[in-house]
Formats: C-alpha cells, structure tokens, sequence
C-alpha cells in the first residue's frame, strides 16, 4: 500500500528499535523531560511554542472550517447557503457581512452535530491539546507522549480547568499501540523529533478517519532552518532550549509531498504554509513552505 | 476540601463596575455568537436597573460626546437601537479659539471629508439605559443570561491558596457571597481595586484644576450644530449642543479659580460663563478679582454687561464672526445641574494581567478637553471582544495573558498618544507667556488651513 518512505535510505537500513517503533531516541526523552516543569510558564522558556501554538490553532481552524461542504446533496433548495461565484469583497459591506455570517452559522451547526474526536501525537505539556479540548466543535482529545514527566505536567494542568475535565485525555502511549481512529491527528513538532519520522507519519494517516483530517509541522532541512532554529534560536537569542533540535533529523517539506504523492488516492495534501519566527511580534505565516518551518494539513479522502 | 469549593459560584467572566464600559463588555460578550455561550455577571455598587425607567425631561449634566466610532460599535453590539434619539444631539462642527489670539482660531467641520456627522451629545445617562435595555433584549431569548448584580459592592479580590488546582481570582461581595472567576474585567474607575488586586501600576498627575459641568439653556435655539470652545487660560472652556436650545458646559479651570465659580449663585455663575465665552482675559481676571472678595457682589454684573456692550461696540464689521459662528449665550442653568470634579491625567502600565483585563477608566483617565473619556472606554471594549473572540477560536483560556496580551498591543499605544496630546494642549493653552501665544497662535493658524491634516484628526478622533 504505502511505498517507500520520508528519507527512505535512513528509515530502511536503521532496523534497531530502541524504545518504541514511533517513538524517539532517549536523548531526546531526557530533554523533554527536563522541560516539564516550565512548561505551562507562558513567559518561560517555552513561550515560543505557546505563541506557535496560536498558528497551529488558526491553521486547524482554518482549514476544518472552510473546507466544510456547506451545502449537503440532500438539503432542500430554501435550506441552502449562499455560496456567491465570485469574491464577496466585491458586495456592499452589509451584504458581505451577511453572507458570511450565513456560512458561519451553517459551518457551527455542521460542526455542532458531527463533533469530532482529536489525537494528539506527542502532546507534550498539553499546550496543543486544551486548545483543541476547549473548541465547541471538538467532541474529545486523546494526547500522548512518550515523556513520563511531561503526561504528568499536562495531567496536572489540566486541573486548572474545568471545562477540560471530560473533554481531554492523556497517556503515556506510543502511536502503534493504539486501535482507534480518530477525525483530526495532529503531529506538529514531532517529525524532527523522532527517527523513523516514515513510519510515525504512516501509523497516523493510517488513523485517520475518511474525511479526517492529518496535521503535521516540522522544519526544513536547510541552512535558514539551520541558522533560525539553531544558531540563533538555541544558541544566540537563547529562546529555544540549547539541545531541542538536530539538523540532520529535519524533513524537507518536498519529501513529505511526493511522499505523499507516491501514496497518494487516499490522501491529499490541501494546504501547507511556511512560518517565521519573528522576536517581539511571534510566528506568522510565510509564502514559502520550502524554507524553514512549515505547517501541513493532509485529508484522508478515500 | 469538598465543601471549601462549594462556597463558590463560578463563572467565565466578572465584570466589576456598572458604567457605559462595564456594561458594553457586558453587552458585547453576550451579544457575540462567539462568547454568548460563557457565563457573566457583572457587579456594581448601586441600583443600577433603575436607570431603565429614567425619564426626566431635562437634561442630566453628564454629557459626552460620542463619536462616529463609538456609535458603530453601539450599532454593532445593539445598544444604539435602545437610544432615546430624541436626547441624542448631532453636530458637525467644532469651533476652537484662543482667548488670547482673536484670529487663532480652528474650525473642524466634516465638510471636506464624507464623515456626517461628527458626532453625537448624549447622557451617560441614555448610554447606560441603552446598553441595559439591550441586555433585556438579549436576556429575554436566551437561557444563559448575563446577571447583573446590584447593590452590591467588592469588598476583597484575592487569589485561592497556592495548593488549590485552580487559580481564578476570587471576588468576595459585600453579601456575603464570593465568586470565583476565569476572567476579571476592571470596569471600576479611576481608583479600580480590580487594577489594585492585579498589582498593575498607574501613572498620571492630577492637574490644579477642576472641571464644572451644568445644563443650560441658550437664548438662540440650535446654534447650527456647532460646538464651541474657548481656550482660556485658566482652562478650556466648551459648550456643547444639546436638542432644542439646551446645550451643556464643560468649563475646567485653576483651583482657585473653581472656588470662586463654586461659591457664586446661579445666576452669577451664568453671567460669568458669557464673560468668559467673549472678554478679554485682562477683564475676565479683574472680574474674578472683585468676586474672589464677596462672591454675593451683584455690581459685578453690571460691569461684565458694560464691558460686553463696549465689545460690541468695537466689534468689527465682520472679521471672522459671520452669522455661522454666533457666539452661544446662555440664558438660563438649569438648577442644581453645577457640579465639580477634579481633572487629573492617569494611564496604566498595562492593562491585563493573568485573569485580569481592565477597561475604561480603570485604565486611563483623560482630561475632558477633547471629549475623548467614554470613547476611549468603547474603544478598548471593542478591542477586548475582538481578543477574546480571538481567543475563543484558538482554544486559548481566556483568562491567559497570553490570549489578552493583543488587547494591550492594540489599545495601548492609541489611547497613549490621546492621553499625550490633551495633556500637551492643556499645557499649551494654560499659559499665558506672550512668545508662546503667538507661537501657538501661529500653530493654530496655519493648522487651520491644513484641511488634510486636520482631516485625519478629526477622522482618528471620530470615525
């Protein structure tokens, strides 16, 4: 079914499981582990991927939202949105305004009643997981790590909130051990992360429900992701801790693509964005996903 | 353990304070489909509701003015519907001038830009019944209503202890009760204790001076829509259109000269506010100078009357007093409508912090000169949904800074430059050193004939 692989020569001659088939290295693990405690510091030394977080969210968001059909086959003609042929912005304001509005009121009930079920692949703290838990038109959030210290950092910030009580989930779990499917898996900053990033990707989609949706980030591997991610992020601005990143683990957004490609009827990549770190404003989307950090949203289609 | 917790209620938001910014918070997060869903109360000191049956036929003396910006964001939240239009007063043009420079003048219509008009006189009064009556509207069609508590005031904000899992702040009311809240909005005034629990400094000076403000009554009716300020040196000196030939005054001036304007009787003090609109500062001084010894000394109105007819006499044919800048004369104060507050200049640090965000005057105050205070306050309102609106579609807890920090990024720096330049136009118009007033006078001048830059003042203060 699925041929070859991300970075095929590493994956397929590296045979050795050390921890878990999905999982990551034990350097890897006792970094993690150590940032556990200030993890949920929104001024500490993760604050970068807390602002990152608010790009995945509207990445997430975006993408669920407007590629929702608003109009089913079977709605009757009165019950249907209006969909104009051309740009809205060419309406008057009031018009455009209502016109949007129609749609978002449909996409909320579209959503409301099909709710879906998120897994978080390598949840870490749980930053990315609440945010998802706390979304009306998320039904629950499975999170899982392979960090004992960071699945207690996140089951104990969980606490702080209430309306995460019935609506999140963690556990100390690799992908392969689980069975169920889910509606949305997400897999942002964890490709770089792990060895076999291949065989990580493929347990995830083969996850995903049809129609559910896959999203991943990772970095390029080039010398801007280099010089951002490493030189200055680690090493010159100090705002990334020294050790979070290995170059040679990067993926570069053309592997994922014609990897995807290669296995491609059931899948289809519908969007993906680059992003910047920019110090005093945050991360913002860049025109160029080849360069640096990158964003994908893949739809399982078949 | 168990029965500690019960002695809280919940909720998602608290809005402490019943003013127009507390209750448009209020107003804006039930009515946005993104936010209606989470649960607020807002607290507030005296009986509040009673203002829905307001109906007094004059006018109160707290009169803002509102201006195009503030207006649609009314119109968007859906208090503006709820407005006794027949209290509100449109106007389309601002005449400023110098006590000090006859010729220094400025005239800021709307004319040459497409902005009609440029804004709107109205009560406090009518926007807080608005905003009320709204909430009614709102309530009466959903189940999760917006509370509003009365009567009620906040007699301690404190954090839970350190070992409890959640850390909201927790509200104890002087009933007794005690709320624990996500989110906590400071919409409590110059002296906020929200802004005092949430250790956020406040910087400002109180000026030595003090505004009076009272309804009045003009001899001609409607004076075209034109509002008019005087800067004298002791203080601006503005009197605002209202319906009919009511109009209001906003009058700041030095302390000293405030006791002087506190002491003498109504019909005094409206003798003295023509004076002021029209002399000359050499004589308005020798007048304040005779009721600084007897405030009773009726041969006073005598003299200011003998010196207006000499004005008139003087008055040229027709300098820049054609019939579209008549003067406003009063003719009569409505009673007990005198009233006096200090002026005073403040701006916080900040205005989140985690769980907290403050609003309106918790925030800042400003001096009344440009009429910038409530708007301000709609500003920061509009600016404070559209963050947790923000907020509420990434997922973010609202009470995190890190979902409020936008607030401040874009409501800060704005309401800083507004604070900046009222504060320099009240120093620059208090003074009376002669190289200055022909400097400002200059200023004034050529401003006044620089359409476009005046054009994108008016427009960054109304629209």
């Amino acid at each position: 079914m699925f041929k070859g692989g991300v970075r095929n020569a590493r994956v397929i001659t590296r045979t050795s499981v050390r921890y878990h088939q999905t999982g990551t290295s034990e350097s890897e693990l006792s970094h993690f582990n150590a940032l556990a405690k200030s993890w949920w510091d929104v001024n500490g030394p993760q604050r970068i991927l807390h602002k990152m977080n608010l790009l995945r969210m509207d990445f997430i968001r975006d993408n669920i939202r407007t590629h929702l059909k608003l109009n089913p086959q079977d709605v009757k003609p009165e019950d249907e949105v209006y969909i104009p042929p051309y740009n809205v912005d060419l309406l008057p304001k009031p018009i455009k305004e209502n016109i949007i509005l129609d749609q978002e009121l449909r996409r909320n009930e579209i959503l409301g009643a099909n709710k879906l079920k998120v897994l978080d692949v390598g949840c870490g703290g749980g930053i990315l997981s609440e945010s998802m838990a706390r979304l009306s038109f998320v039904e629950s959030v499975q999170g899982i790590d392979l960090s004992p210290e960071v699945i207690e950092a996140a089951k104990a910030h969980k606490l702080k909130d209430p309306m995460l009580k019935d609506k999140l989930t963690y556990n100390l779990q690799s992908l392969e051990t689980l069975q169920e499917t889910f509606d949305v898996i997400t897999l942002f900053e964890i490709l770089e992360h792990v060895d076999y990033p291949a065989q990580v990707l493929l347990e995830a989609l083969n996850r995903v429900n049809v129609g559910g949706w896959l999203f991943l980030s990772t970095i390029n591997r080039d010398f801007i992701s280099w010089f951002t991610t490493i030189f200055m992020g680690e090493h010159v601005l100090n705002i990334v801790p020294v050790g979070t990143h290995t170059l040679d683990k990067y993926i570069n957004h053309g592997e994922i693509e014609s990897w995807l490609k290669e296995n491609g009827d059931k899948f289809k990549l519908v969007d993906s964005k680059g992003c910047i770190y920019l110090p005093s404003y945050g991360w913002k989307f860049t025109s160029n996903e080849k360069v640096g950090n990158y964003f994908m949203a893949i739809q399982r289609i078949q | 353990m168990l029965t500690k917790r019960f002695l809280h209620s919940f909720r998602d938001v608290v809005v402490v304070g019943g003013g127009p910014a507390g209750l448009s918070i209020l107003t804006a997060l039930k009515n946005s489909p993104k936010t209606s869903h989470l649960e607020c109360s807002l607290i507030e000191g005296s009986h509040i509701t009673k203002i829905k049956e307001f109906d007094d036929p004059n006018y109160t003396n707290r009169v803002i003015s509102l201006t195009t910006k503030s207006i649609k964001f009314m119109q968007k939240i859906g208090n503006w519907n709820y407005i006794d239009q027949e209290r509100i007063k449109f106007y389309d043009n601002l005449f400023v001038v110098d006590s000090q420079d006859k010729d220094a003048n400025i005239s800021f219509t709307n004319d040459s830009i497409d902005y009609n008009p440029m804004g709107a006189m109205c009560e406090i009064l009518n926007v807080q019944k608005s905003l009320l009556l709204r909430l009614d509207d709102i309530n009466s069609t959903t189940e999760n209503k917006a509370e509003i508590i009365e009567n009620v005031k906040v007699e301690d904000i404190v954090n839970p202890p350190l070992n409890e899992e959640l850390d909201w702040p927790i509200i104890k009311l002087s009933n007794g009760d005690t709320i624990q809240t996500r989110l906590l909005i400071g919409a409590d005034g110059y002296n906020s204790p929200v802004r005092k629990y949430a250790g956020i400094e406040s910087r400002g000076w109180q000026y030595d001076s003090f505004g009076i403000v009272s309804t009045l009554t003009l001899t001609t009716e409607d004076f075209n829509n034109v509002g008019y300020q005087r800067f004298l040196s002791t203080g601006p000196l503005g009197v605002l259109p209202l319906t009919d030939n009511n109009a209001t005054l906003v009058w700041s001036t030095k302390a000293w000269l405030s006791k002087i304007l506190k002491s003498v009787d109504d019909d005094m003090f409206k003798v003295l506010v023509n004076a002021a609109l029209r002399l000359d500062e050499v004589d308005l001084n020798y007048v304040y100078k005779k009721l600084e010894v007897d405030p009773k000394d009726t041969s006073v109105i005598d003299d200011i009357n003998w010196r207006l007819e000499e004005m008139e006499n003087k008055k040229e044919p027709s300098s820049f007093w054609d019939d579209d800048n008549e003067i406003p004369e009063v003719e009569t104060l409505l009673p007990g409508s005198r009233a006096m507050f200090p002026l005073k200049m403040s701006h916080a640090d900040t205005y989140v912090a985690p769980r907290v965000a403050l609003v309106g005057d918790a925030a800042h105050t400003i001096h009344p000169l440009a009429g910038q205070g409530l708007n301000m306050g709609q500003t920061d309102v509009s600016i404070l949904i559209e963050t947790i609106e923000k907020g509420i579609d990434r997922g973010l807890d609202i009470g995190s800074t890190l979902t409020l920090e936008p607030y401040v990024s874009n409501a800060w720096p704005m309401n800083h430059a507004i604070l900046g330049v009222c504060d320099k136009l009240h120093k620059l118009f208090g003074n009376d050193f002669t190289p200055i007033v022909a400097i400002r006078g200059l200023g004034m001048k050529v401003f006044n004939n620089l359409t476009p830059i005046k054009d994108m003042l008016v427009k960054s203060l109304s629209v």
